[in-house]
């Protein structure tokens, strides 16, 4: 068990060290701190640097500069297999000629650990995987799933102080997917071991990790739970990347009408009232980008205070849950609703904002605009 | 428009039985979709519908007549590709124009233009007949490849999973933007894919596919509200439904339920009870889904189940939360500020009125409460 530090933590690789050419730098000064247990994920789209990161951390990749810590001690400059590190990737990499008990022994034995003691280690960690049922078989008997349930239980067999696991889920298919994911959130809670788990798939990130880390570009856009991060995204990016479907994000323009302010979409006469909480920050013709989740909408609220009439362009029924989309220019605005109400296109309907739940982003840096205090 | 009718059709690959048995009939119009995990048939069924495979057994019509030897160019069914294949060299209006002009269809120019301009109004992208595909969005990319199949006339139109490549967010939009067009196509659309989303939002009526076979047929809130069978109920929505084992128990001449080998007897709707009255099963199972099990940190009434937090996963504007009761663990969700220690107490109040009750040992459907309030707003 152990403290995580990353520390202005960079990486270039050799062919593209040009001076000044920021878009070769694969991790850009990350600076991040893991507590001792935490599960933390690193989220982002494909090359935005996590599983370099990843990597750096393992010892399978050279740092550039900065410096990583375990506890006290700085890494940098240790030999892979003695940072006490345990790893699973995506692809199993499992021994096929070798048994399931085998595989996961194969490591304690290179290190001269005799069989009692490995197989009291095993007889452990099977219970915990759920794979006590397994260990004779081989590889090619096994499911995707169970062959990652092996994979992990080798990665955690030697009681590692830090557990890093890339794109574990993404080889499976939907149903197990959703049941090996609940089985690492128990088994974290049962080793404690700090864990970094890296995926670009927000649902998984956020259904893991104690703190999610987004990274775009090669940069931290935003470190903090899963509620700190759908509720309050520090920039677009993050915004539009956690939440599904995602967040409505539209380019407004904020007019004065009367004594309010709304939110005027282009190529569009749909117009949004401007949420009270924003009155000090927005000023008649600033150009803003307006965020709203589809799930904060009320539709045709009884003690709405108005809200704006628009036309249905699309009705869709998931089930319990419904979809509606508004055409905006070329864009759509999607609504969620529970309610059990069926719509139809060209039904005019009347929206407004849930508990003034619209965020607004600079319009050139993408950064969350704040309310002063 | 075409009325499409598939009797009896067997279709087998050396020894895999891919088509078994199966019959459809897909109204003029319609737009059908084919739903079912991979290697269901589903695939297999479209391509004997278009011709490029051939049924070892029962017939194939379009409008009333046996296309079984009929060559695919002459069933005039127009196949839509997962990936839109645009000649990215061409313009919006030569892509569009491509067919028309290929040796089989040839067309003279005059009638091209006047057939993009009929198909391009319809799709909403007349402006756009001078751009090359590059300059275009995914929505306009999907539009001018569904209006090189329009200008053919086809009496049908077969999808075969053209948004399965997108991710989530991306495919959220595109599924709303063939929705929003459908109502123009005035083809009969066949369609086929493996979420469950797209089953319910686009299709008129659904046709579920497993193991070769139809398993059901119904529009989306048959397949929903009243699947077939507990296989059926399980695709359908996430998270998966959970399938508990009943017991009925009959207390005062009235069926009531016993869960979790609980001692308390929990009331039935009463359709529900009459209907268990009428045909008294074996083994039953309920299903229930995430969103009617209510949830408490207190016992507040007797019709709490006591169970323990086994997780909580955070998925957005929720969370599930996994509630563990003896060995069974059941999917339930809360808001996404819930938290509480893994393993502690949990309380939960099922609403048996919107259970689906199936038969433990043929998986098949018994019931469901007739919800008054929907069944109104049901179209």
């Amino acid at each position: 068990m152990a403290e995580l530090i990353l520390d202005h933590l960079c990486k270039m690789y050799d062919s593209e060290k040009k001076k000044g050419d920021k878009a070769e730098i694969a991790v850009n000064d990350l600076n991040l701190k893991c507590k001792d247990g935490e599960f933390i994920g690193i989220l982002g789209p494909s090359g935005c640097g996590k599983t370099t990161t990843l990597r750096m951390i393992a010892g399978l990749e050279e740092i550039t500069s900065g410096g990583i810590f375990i506890g006290e001690r700085k890494i940098n400059n240790v030999e892979p297999k003695d940072r006490n590190v345990g790893l699973a990737f995506e692809d199993y990499a499992l021994y096929p000629p070798l048994t399931v008990y085998d595989n996961i022994a194969f490591n304690m034995r290179a290190r001269k650990i005799n069989d009692v003691d490995i197989k009291r280690e095993i007889s452990r960690i099977a219970p915990l995987m759920k794979i006590e049922k397994l260990l004779q078989k081989r590889p090619a008997e096994l499911s995707g799933g169970q062959k990652q349930r092996v994979n992990i239980a080798r990665a955690i067999i030697r009681k590692p102080k830090l557990l890093l696991l890339d794109e574990p889920l993404s080889h499976l298919d939907g149903k197990m997917r959703q049941v090996l994911r609940t089985e690492i959130k128990r088994l974290h809670n049962e080793i404690k071991c700090t864990t970094i788990i890296v995926t670009h798939d927000q649902l998984e990130a956020m259904s893991l990790a104690d703190r999610i880390a987004i990274m775009n570009n090669g940069k931290l856009q935003q470190f903090g739970t899963p509620l700190e991060i759908y509720e309050s995204p520090q920039n677009e990016f993050v915004a539009g990347f956690i939440g599904e479907p995602p967040m409505n994000l539209n380019r407004v323009t904020v007019i004065k009408l009367g004594d309010s302010l709304q939110f005027a979409f282009e190529d569009s006469q749909v117009r949004i009232a401007v949420p009270a909480k924003y009155n000090d920050v927005l000023k008649n013709g600033m150009v803003v980008k307006m965020g709203i989740r589809p799930t904060d909408f009320i539709i045709n609220n009884p003690n709405g205070k108005g809200g704006t009439e628009v036309k249905v362009a699309v009705f869709e029924n998931l089930g319990e849950e419904k979809r509606i989309s508004i055409r905006i220019g070329e864009e759509y605005l999607t609504i969620v609703t529970a309610d059990e109400k069926r719509y139809h296109p060209g039904d005019m309907i009347k929206i407004e904002v849930k508990d003034d739940r619209a965020h607004i982003f600079d319009i050139s840096t993408g950064e969350r605009l704040s309310l002063k205090n | 428009m075409a009325h499409i009718e598939i009797c009896n059709v067997k279709k087998k690959f050396k020894k895999t039985i891919a088509i078994d048995d199966i019959s459809l009939d897909i109204k003029d119009n319609e737009f059908f979709v084919l739903f079912g995990p991979a290697g269901a048939g589903k695939t297999t069924t479209l391509n004997i519908i278009a011709g490029i495979a051939f049924p070892d057994q029962g017939y194939v019509k379009i409008d009333g007549k046996i296309v079984n030897l009929l060559e695919p160019a002459k069933r005039n069914v127009s196949m839509v590709f997962e990936n839109y294949a645009l000649y990215p060299h061409l313009t919006v209006y030569d892509n569009i124009a491509s067919p028309m002009r290929s040796p089989t269809f040839k067309k003279d120019e005059a009638y091209i233009k006047q057939e993009i301009e009929r198909v391009t109004a319809i799709l909403g992208i007349s402006k756009l007949l001078d751009r090359l595909p590059k300059q275009l969005s995914n929505g306009q990319k999907q539009r001018v490849a569904l209006g090189r199949c329009l200008v053919r006339k086809p009496n049908v139109f077969l999808m075969d999973e053209p948004l399965a490549h997108l991710d989530a967010k991306l495919r959220h939009f595109m599924r709303a933007e063939l929705k929003e067009m459908q109502s123009n196509f005035n083809t009969t659309t066949i369609y086929v894919t493996h979420d469950y989303m797209e089953a319910l939002s686009l299709g008129d009526r659904i046709g579920i596919l497993n193991n070769g076979k139809i398993e059901q047929i119904g529009v989306g809130d048959d397949i929903f509200y009243r699947p077939a069978n507990e296989f059926i109920a399980k695709m359908m929505g996430e998270p998966e439904i959970n399938i508990l084992e009943i017991e009925l128990v009959q207390e005062a001449a009235k069926f009531g339920l016993r869960i979790f080998n609980m001692d308390k007897v929990f009331e039935l709707p009463r359709d529900v009870e009459a209907a268990f009255r009428r045909k008294v099963p074996n083994d039953v199972d309920m299903g229930i889904r995430a969103n009617d099990i209510e949830i408490s940190i207190s016992k507040k009434s007797d019709e709490y189940i006591h169970g323990t937090v086994y997780s909580i996963e955070p998925i957005g504007n929720k969370s599930v939360l996994i509630i563990a009761v003896n060995d069974i663990q059941i999917r339930t969700i809360v808001p996404n500020d819930f938290s509480a220690e893994l393993d502690s107490d949990i309380y939960m109040k099922i609403n048996y009125k919107n259970a689906i009750y199936f038969d433990r040992n043929t998986k098949a459907f018994i019931f469901r409460h007739e919800n008054e309030d929907l069944s109104e707003k049901v179209i």
